[in-house]
């Protein structure tokens, strides 16, 4: 990178600063690493990067993108406040995101958006009533089974101009179904929404949960990306969530190769279900962590950026720029927060948002203080989009793109974390590629060794987290818990059974759910059928979430696959 | 002369609601456990009844239940009541995960002996374990 007489100049410069160290420090031996595990020395030089090609930094906008995915990028788009709410029932749900639209909380462009959670009991397809859920209706999401409850969440907004992110987890499409007929309700029909669904399917990696099995569980996510590439053109199809990787204990590395490896696995399913890469590379999304170690992290984020653009492009053909720009919300470490001395979060929030605003993410969820303890009170809620606020409006931080890039640590670490990233995803392809290292395990054992490895350096102490094994304080000021109202379950209950009684439609529902099945069928007969359609007319036809649920995992398979 | 089985190890049964997503607290937990000399069985569930089942199948001495997402005390109240009902109070039951300080003497009322929060040390259980079985013998049919 650098020409001869700048090296003559830094080696110099290096041979006095050796000589200098041997002076104060000969007796010390600086043994330094990133909490990933990456060695890394006290001070960096160009003599790091000179090994680097310009080309791999470019400018952002440009390939490989790993300055960012437009030409600038906070001073156009600051990024938006993605807070994650729901809780209780839709009215509580839609109470909290009128409060966050109070806090100031916006979208992208024009738009408002929101980020909606739905419970336990939606995610994985049963009905409020269903014995086996026992309390956890309402509890860390908002339970959502009718079509009625569209209406309570959604009403007075305008659906044209709101982006919604429907996570309602490996069963986001029957959010999605619903979202449609309500849609239609009001006089916006499909091409028109805009939003998210989670299409999480490959979720089950990590856990021994019950899902839809790997290799159906592919076909379903890519037979849903194919019929939303060509029928909803303004939805984003899927989310890409390293974040639960390096939550379940992954290192950076780990949580950028088992994120594109993922990528590059759905990536292969839908061109088998007959796609091109471009017509659906476009609506995949990411949700990245934002962790504490501030420059790995940075670097990490800049790394993804780097290898999804080489990737698309270089395995697989893709050439709609869209196709390589990899579009990144993301979301503070919560398991970096601690239950002991619960206000301490608030500062550690606030620098892995500064993780985020470095690193050029395009969306971010800044965890309360109290999320080791439950759902975030309205004061914790505040704090957190203040403290977005606080970043866009008196730092200056979104004055500049990319402000970091050239720094001689950055750019070594972020091609250190790319090329070992891209080690990593080779020997994820030893194993067969994604779908192989989840049904044997390999890849869930290797995220429980890194869990086991972060906990071993806390209790010896290795590792400090302050508050916990060093700096405790047995003057504990209590944090005010959100309570859940008590009655929650107690409603859902008596509405879904009130829904059943009074809907009618028996011979549509009936025709509905048969044809869903035949579709589920027709979609592992290599795609012959999409089954969205069946699935809206579920919805259309007042079925509930675990009528739908039920049909799909009755073709589909469903249990753990550990 | 009966073959040596493990009889003098205590037998751990750990349980999660199997739509509780986050495990690395107890399967960490599992392994420390494991490490100390426990025999430990890990399980997920859907109904309570389901951990009472395999407690008796596999004849444990302590049920340790995680929560990352609550529903802890309706949980242990059940709890409670099964092994009333199937004469199993000898089952010692232990929770962790996510759990509020103020519920604590809510979860005691239910007959939970120790409760291992956010932070907990897997140390800090093993020697709780031991404390809670010094002195007897644990005898098997």
């Amino acid at each position: 990178m650098f020409d001869d007489n700048a090296k003559d100049k830094v080696t110099k410069q290096l041979d006095a600063w050796d000589a200098n160290m041997q002076k104060r420090y000969s007796d010390r031996v600086f043994d330094l690493r990133t909490d990933g595990g990456i060695p890394i020395k006290p001070v960096y030089s160009p003599a790091d990067i000179d090994h680097l090609d310009y080309d791999v930094i470019s400018m952002p906008g440009q390939y490989p993108y790993t300055r960012g995915i437009y030409p600038i990028m906070y001073q156009a788009q600051p990024w938006v406040m993605q807070q994650i709410h729901g809780h209780g029932l839709p009215e509580h749900a839609r109470e909290r995101m009128d409060y966050l639209a109070e806090l100031g909380l916006t979208g992208y462009g024009e738009t408002r958006s929101y980020n909606l959670v739905f419970d336990q009991v939606c995610k994985f397809g049963y009905d409020p009533d269903n014995p086996e859920v026992g309390d956890l209706v309402g509890l860390v999401g908002v339970n959502m089974t009718t079509l009625d409850d569209y209406d309570r969440l959604l009403k007075g907004l305008d659906l044209e101009r709101t982006a919604i992110v429907l996570n309602q987890g490996i069963h986001s499409m029957i959010a999605l179904a619903f979202f449609i007929i309500y849609g239609e309700q009001q006089g916006v029909p499909k091409e028109k929404l805009r939003g998210n669904t989670m299409n999480w399917l490959y979720k089950g990696w990590m856990t021994d949960l019950e899902m839809y099995p790997p290799k159906p569980a592919f076909m379903i996510m890519s037979n849903f990306i194919r019929w939303c590439s060509r029928n909803m053109p303004r939805w984003n199809t899927t989310n890409i969530v390293s974040y639960f990787a390096e939550e379940a204990g992954g290192t950076p590395v780990q949580e950028a190769a088992m994120a594109m490896s993922i990528s590059i696995a759905l990536t292969e399913a839908c061109i088998a279900a007959g796609c091109q890469p471009d017509e659906f590379l476009p609506r995949f999304g990411f949700q990245i962590a934002l962790g504490s170690d501030i420059f790995e992290h940075v670097a990490k984020i800049r790394a993804m950026r780097r290898l999804w653009a080489t990737i698309n492009r270089e395995r697989f053909g893709a050439q709609d720029p869209h196709s390589m720009t990899i579009r990144c919300h993301s979301q503070t470490s919560a398991v970096s927060l601690t239950a002991q001395q619960p206000m301490v979060n608030i500062v550690r929030s606030a620098y892995h948002a500064l993780v985020g605003v470095l690193a050029g993410v395009n969306g971010m969820t800044i965890n309360a203080y109290d999320e080791a303890l439950g759902i975030p009170t309205d004061e914790s809620l505040m704090l957190a989009v203040r403290t977005h606020q606080v970043a866009q409006y008196e730092t200056g931080m979104p004055n500049v793109t990319d402000p970091l890039a050239g720094s001689y640590y950055i750019e070594w670490l972020t091609d250190r974390i790319y090329h070992d990233a891209m080690d990593y995803i080779e020997k994820i392809e030893q194993q067969g590629g994604f779908i192989k290292g989840w049904e044997s395990g390999w890849l869930r054992n290797e995220l429980a060794n890194s869990a086991y490895e972060w906990r071993r350096r806390i209790d010896s102490g290795e590792k400090v987290v302050v508050g916990l094994n060093k700096f405790q304080s047995s003057v504990h000021r209590k944090a005010q818990l959100y309570k859940i109202d008590p009655k929650v379950k107690e409603v859902a209950i008596e509405r879904v059974k009130r829904y059943r009684a009074e809907r009618g439609m028996e011979s549509e529902r009936a025709a509905a759910l048969e044809s869903l099945k035949v579709a589920c069928e027709g979609v592992l007969d290599n795609h012959k059928a999409d089954f969205m359609p069946a699935l809206i007319e579920c919805a259309r036809a007042r079925s509930t979430v675990e009528e739908m649920a039920s049909a799909m995992k009755g073709v589909f398979g469903w249990g753990s696959v550990y | 002369m009966k073959p040596m089985k493990s009889e003098d190890k205590i037998r751990i049964l750990l349980s999660k609601n199997k739509m509780d997503v986050h495990d690395r607290g107890i399967r960490y937990l599992a392994r420390k456990l494991q490490e100390a000399g426990f025999e430990v069985i890990l399980t997920r569930h859907g109904l309570i009844d389901e951990v009472v089942n395999i407690a008796e199948q596999e004849d444990v001495n302590v049920i340790g239940l995680s929560f990352s997402a609550g529903g802890h005390i309706s949980a242990c109240l059940r709890l409670q009541q099964l092994l009333k009902e199937r004469g199993m109070t000898d089952k010692r039951v232990i929770v962790g995960g996510i759990i509020p300080d103020d519920d604590i003497p809510d979860l005691e009322e239910t007959g939970v002996q120790g409760v291992f929060g956010a932070g907990s040390s897997a140390d800090e259980a093993v020697a709780f374990i031991n404390s809670m079985f010094r002195g007897e013998k644990l005898l098997r049919p």
